[in-house]
């Protein structure tokens, strides 16, 4: 593994719970490394498969995906995304992306210890895990989305 | 509405001007600044692609702060605006309407979170945090290379309010809803207005009688004009959204019994269903286990009852000593108390409990001279004006304090052995007042100063899809900045229904979720934001696949579409009134034709290529 590897991790926030709870662990003045980005999204259940590959491919090592978990104000969203994060794990395998990449977890808007253990022990498993295959993470991209879009002449027909 | 045309793929510059981007980076006093090196962030931002000025402001939400973006936009012909700076949740609407002040559309606005999730998060980090920021600003930037200008969306506005409790807060939001020139519909499930209050004597802190108190307020809605009151009456049914709630209320009307239906349609509804007194289990403190272990409530019941004497009487029995008990139902610790019914402890304070038993001992001490009176508390909590007075005087009237830990509550036992005419109820416990010495003391009363537990609005909570606190508790948008709305538009809150509120308290809620009503009625129309999903016409192949995932009756459906060339084809429509901009259908989409506005897919990849572009990319001046 490359000496000095700092990885980006990308943060998928809830903005009914997530992101206020990531907004709680500043207020309340704990540190994490700077190398975690969060984005505030109404539900992660929008992402298609290929986006998260998409975002691997483009160089960002580890994905938390920080939900509402029970508390999601949408219905049906949670299990809908719970199933998309499986089928992509899956296909993680297959391709030969290693799975601690990506991790599916709740935090509510108070989970100040709960987001500090999630991004420290993503930290922790992606300097075990070393820098991203992009070229791979791009194959499976494709991959995904072309499965898409054929998904759409099965219905056609 | 349903149509509103998307432009697509592609940099969504929607007038294909070039990008003109304004970056405003604030150092929140020295809150981002102590930390982040604001200079250097403004210097590499302002050679990401499309910025045409980068600027630092000490504080960005002060007038000059936004005046500064309102004018850049003018003088600059800055066509799009970030502001690196606090969280979104305090300040994004405050910049959003400075750009709109300049004369450009709100929704070509992002906002970094440079504060929050950055200088505070990374104190030891300087050089990171500063890395970081100009990080989060290029995926702000790279955000706004696809957004579009939005319009709220605006639809016709039922300009009626229905309230639904009937209690103080329930009438005073009718009277003030009212007063404003609003009909309201006031649905009370009990046969009186009142609600709780109904049930107290003498209200603290002003000891005026509760029936004068209730019927002032009922005089300010019974008989009014636009205020149409329906008693034993439940709201069965609710569905829509902000401006056109569909309401089916259920009533019995008459002695018989006769069930009635009204349906009726509303703009927006004020939730003002209450509490409950908690409801001590059998046993608890061996209540229902002995007849003299009462609630604060029964026990006002009786002192309503009772003639003033040299000692009150229960039962036909003197009752020389009383002992209450507070924090009964709150407060509760993990471990020591035995869960509700849903598994969790009441760990919060009811706030109202304290002050009632300082005047219920108080006026025993008064009307009941020779009654002795104990009081264990965990601690006294008389926050508000006029309360403390309470404490003193029933001090000075005799009262006698005890203080016992969470974690060590008292124990009632009824006395099987105690001889003919003895007080039948013993207390043992701890008391932290005299350094931890286990007490007993035997008394003909105990009585439990309950809490309050969250109210009867379950079947409301889940047609409206409602969020409840730990506490079960309706829970508002934001504690201070937006303490009576709920994240539900349209539906206020007022009152105890919130959580543990004195009439006070309730009352100043009641009248603030009533202006709030009235300004989304004062409109003709109400406007939604327009974060809902959004097709795109010429991509949408017609599948219908999205349909499938969402979960909103009547959001998304397949429509037949005429073409230039005449043959009929199918695609997907969105009703933006019931969109609530969940997602689920986006990303099944297999041409990509369906987005959420202000989040659209395109806008996240380029968020991602901003925080991964090297240092060099960084730099980069070309859009
Ligand atoms: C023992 C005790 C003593 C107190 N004494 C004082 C005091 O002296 N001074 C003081 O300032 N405060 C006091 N309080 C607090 C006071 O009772 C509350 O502040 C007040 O009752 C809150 O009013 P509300 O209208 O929000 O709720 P409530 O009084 O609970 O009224 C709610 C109303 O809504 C109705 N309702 C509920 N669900 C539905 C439904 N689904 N459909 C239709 N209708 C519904 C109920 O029937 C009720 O009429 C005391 C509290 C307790 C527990
Ligand atoms: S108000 Fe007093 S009695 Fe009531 S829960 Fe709070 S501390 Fe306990
Ligand atoms: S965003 Fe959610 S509610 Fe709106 S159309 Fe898509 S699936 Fe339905």
């Amino acid at each position: 593994m490359a000496a000095g590897f700092v990885p980006k991790i990308l943060v998928l926030a809830t903005e009914r719970c997530a992101y206020p709870g990531a907004d709680a662990v500043g207020k309340a003045h704990q540190e994490y490394g700077s190398n975690v980005y969060v984005f505030r999204v109404p539900s992660p259940v929008l992402f298609p498969e290929d986006f998260y590959l998409g975002s691997f491919a483009r160089g960002i090592d580890g994905i938390l995906i920080a939900a509402c978990g029970s508390d999601c104000p949408y219905r049906g969203a949670y299990d809908r995304l719970a199933k998309r994060i499986d089928a992509l794990t899956a296909r993680m395998r297959r391709g030969g992306l290693e799975i601690e990449r990506i991790r599916i977890t709740a935090i509510c808007t108070v989970c100040i210890k709960a987001y500090l253990k999630e991004v420290d022990e993503m930290n922790a498993k992606l300097l075990k895990v070393g820098p991203v295959n992009r070229a791979k993470a791009r194959l499976l991209q494709e991959q995904a989305r072309e499965e898409l879009r054929s998904s759409a002449a099965a219905v056609a027909a | 509405m349903n149509d509103k045309t998307a432009s697509g793929s592609g940099p969504a510059n929607s007038s294909a001007e070039p990008l003109r981007i304004g970056v405003y980076i604030c150092r929140c006093g020295g809150n981002i600044s102590d930390v982040v090196d604001v200079e250097r962030v403004a210097e590499v931002c302002r050679h990401l692609p499309g910025v045409v000025t980068s600027n630092v402001h000490t504080f960005m939400c002060s007038d000059p702060g936004q005046k500064n973006i309102s004018e850049d936009i003018r003088n600059e012909k800055l066509n799009r605006v970030v502001v690196a700076s606090c969280s979104p949740f305090l300040h994004e609407l405050t910049f959003r309407g400075a750009v709109q002040r300049g004369g450009l559309n709100p929704y070509l606005y992002e906002h970094a979170n440079i504060r929050e999730q950055c200088s505070w998060s990374h104190k030891h980090d300087p050089q990171g945090a500063t890395a970081k920021a100009i990080r989060l600003i290029a995926a702000a930037v790279g955000k706004l290379r696809y957004a579009e200008p939005l319009d709220q969306i605006r639809l016709p506005n039922q300009r009626q309010a229905l309230v639904v409790g009937g209690g103080v807060a329930g009438m005073k939001a009718a009277a003030d809803l009212a007063g404003r020139g609003i009909p309201v519909l006031l649905v009370e499930q009990s046969e009186r207005l009142g609600g709780q209050v109904n049930r107290w004597n003498r209200v603290f802190p002003t000891e005026q009688p509760a029936a004068e108190l209730l019927g002032a307020l009922r005089k300010q809605v019974e008989g009014h004009p636009r205020i149409e009151i329906l008693l034993r009456s439940r709201v069965t049914k609710i569905s829509g959204f902000i401006g056109n709630f569909q309401v089916t209320v259920e009533g019995q009307i008459g002695p018989a019994g006769r069930r009635t239906e009204v349906a009726v349609t509303v703009g927006a509804l004020v939730m003002a269903t209450g509490f409950l007194p908690y409801a001590p289990r059998d046993g608890e403190y061996a209540y229902h286990q002995h007849p003299a272990v009462l609630t604060t409530p029964e026990f006002l019941e009786l002192l309503r009852h009772a003639p003033d004497a040299a000692t009150l009487q229960f039962q036909g029995r003197p009752v020389r000593s009383i002992a209450f008990i507070h924090c009964v139902g709150s407060r509760q610790v993990e471990g020591v108390q035995e869960p509700q019914a849903d598994g969790k402890i009441n760990n919060y304070c009811s706030r109202v409990c304290c002050t009632t038993v300082l005047q219920q001992a108080l006026t025993v001490r008064q009307r009941f001279p020779e009654t002795e009176v104990y009081d264990l508390h965990q601690d006294i909590r008389t926050y508000g004006r006029g309360h403390e007075d309470y404490y003193i005087q029933a001090s000075q009237a005799g009262v006698i304090f005890f203080r016992y830990h969470g974690d060590e509550i008292p124990t009632v036992a009824l006395r099987t052995d105690a001889p003919a005419g003895a007080p039948p109820l013993r207390l043992t416990f701890k008391d932290y007042l005299t350094w931890g010495e286990e007490l007993t003391l035997e008394v003909d009363m105990v009585v439990l100063a309950v809490g309050m537990t969250a109210g009867t609005c379950q079947s409301l909570v889940e047609q409206l899809k409602l969020p409840c606190g730990e506490d079960r508790f309706l829970q508002e948008i934001h504690p201070k900045l937006r303490p009576v709305e709920i994240s539900v538009n349209g539906v206020l809150l007022a009152g105890a229904v919130q959580g543990p509120m004195n009439i006070r308290e309730t009352l100043a809620a009641a009248g603030a979720a009533a202006v709030k009503a009235a300004a989304i009625l004062a409109k003709e129309q109400v406007e939604l934001n327009p974060y809902v999903a959004q097709v795109d016409a010429d991509l949408c192949e017609g599948t219908g696949q999205c349909v499938e995932q969402c979960e909103y009756d009547g959001a998304l459906r397949l429509v037949q579409v005429v073409n230039g060339d005449g043959k009929a084809r199918q695609r997907a429509e969105v009703n933006p009134g019931l969109c609530v901009g969940c997602g689920a259908c986006v990303a099944v989409c297999p041409a990509r034709a369906i987005n959420l506005n202000g989040w659209r897919l395109d806008q996240y990849e380029a968020m991602v290529d901003g925080l991964v572009a090297e240092a060099p990319a960084l730099v980069a001046a070309t859009a």
